[in-house]
């Protein structure tokens, strides 16, 4: 009864929220309508029992993703006039893509309908893993049989980072303050940094 | 099935938030609207700046560096998310996860190193 009724709270949420991200006319407003509609994702994701998802959404998504949104927002500068011109002009792409997320849906939902995923190995080497908490059966699967699979992950997301900063790093502008050299400070000693003079009487001190 | 009555405290936290900030919103809007004049007016709305009409949009364009922390962040976020399902079953599984692991951390920390040394953390 209590699940059910979480379960409409949290699918009509997002779907209002998903509604208003793009009706929003303002994108910042969007961005945030957008974290509202992954906080009640997780929530549903904790109604089919996937816990670890929920919270990778409320970590991944949330902390970081919508971060990431929210600077690029800011970043663009958004013409809305500019934007609605290109309204008809893009209508059948926005159609044409559309359908294919509706296609996608019908594939999703005709194999969830085809049978249930073995978590298990073909082999049936694996132990039962219905009577462990989804974070174990995930850890074993994916540290154990998709192993090269995590690596090439890993490899990706190097490959992520260097191109973010190839992409969008300047090299620091010449004469640039407040880059620390810390060994050039230690190095100082008290000799090189003073200098003692005895300027004789009536005369100035040569600098 | 999950036991999902442990999230119970949770929904009652998240109903009652629910409804102190809808109180919040509403109840002072529905006073004001009760007790004070009502007169509104698009002179009232619009920005004013110590007597000036503004000069120019207050949103300005964002450097292109907060995107660059921002997607540093979740790559570094990731990899943290990779180490909660790998914490919990490594003594199950063995070596194997745990040098696969090691290797998947070295290779971050090439990145990493290049972004120290690039000086993609240094901000001037």
């Amino acid at each position: 009864m209590i699940q059910t009724l979480a379960f409409y709270l949290f699918a009509f949420l997002v779907l209002a929220s998903g509604v208003f991200t793009i009706l929003a006319r303002n994108p910042v407003h969007s961005v945030l309508w957008l974290i509202l509609a992954f906080f009640n994702a997780a929530g549903l994701m904790i109604l089919v029992g996937a816990e670890f998802i929920a919270a990778l959404l409320v970590i991944v998504y949330v902390g970081a993703v919508a971060v990431l949104f929210l600077f690029v927002v800011m970043m663009l500068d958004i013409d809305f006039a500019e934007l609605r011109a290109g309204f008809v002009k893009n209508f059948p792409l926005g159609i044409a893509i559309a359908l294919v997320l509706l296609a996608e849906l019908i594939l999703g939902i005709g194999a969830y309908r085809a049978g249930a995923l073995e978590l298990g190995v073909p082999d049936g080497s694996a132990a039962p893993l219905m009577d462990r908490s989804n974070l174990e059966n995930l850890g074993t699967v994916l540290y154990g049989k998709y192993l090269f699979l995590f690596e090439a992950a890993g490899i990706i997301l190097l490959v992520a980072m260097v191109g973010a900063i190839a992409l969008t790093h300047r090299g620091r502008p010449e004469g640039a303050r407040g880059h620390q050299d810390i060994g050039k400070q230690v190095r100082r000693r008290p000799g090189e940094a003073t200098e003692m003079k005895k300027p004789e009487i009536g005369k100035g001190v040569e600098l | 099935m999950v036991d999902l009555s442990q999230y119970l405290p949770i929904l009652i936290f998240l109903i009652i938030a629910l409804g102190l900030s809808a109180l919040f919103v509403f109840l002072p809007m529905g006073v004001a609207r009760l007790t004070g004049a009502h007169n509104p007016d698009a002179e009232k709305l619009s920005e004013y700046e110590c007597g000036f009409p503004a000069f120019e949009d207050p949103r300005s364009q964002f450097d292109v560096r907060f995107y660059l922390v921002a997607i540093l962040f979740i790559i570094f976020d990731l990899e943290a998310a990779f180490l909660f399902p790998w914490a919990v079953t490594v003594f199950d599984l063995g070596w194997s996860a745990w040098i696969g692991m090691m290797i998947f951390l070295g290779i971050l920390t090439v990145g990493f190193v290049y972004e120290w040394k690039s000086g993609a953390l240094d901000w001037e």
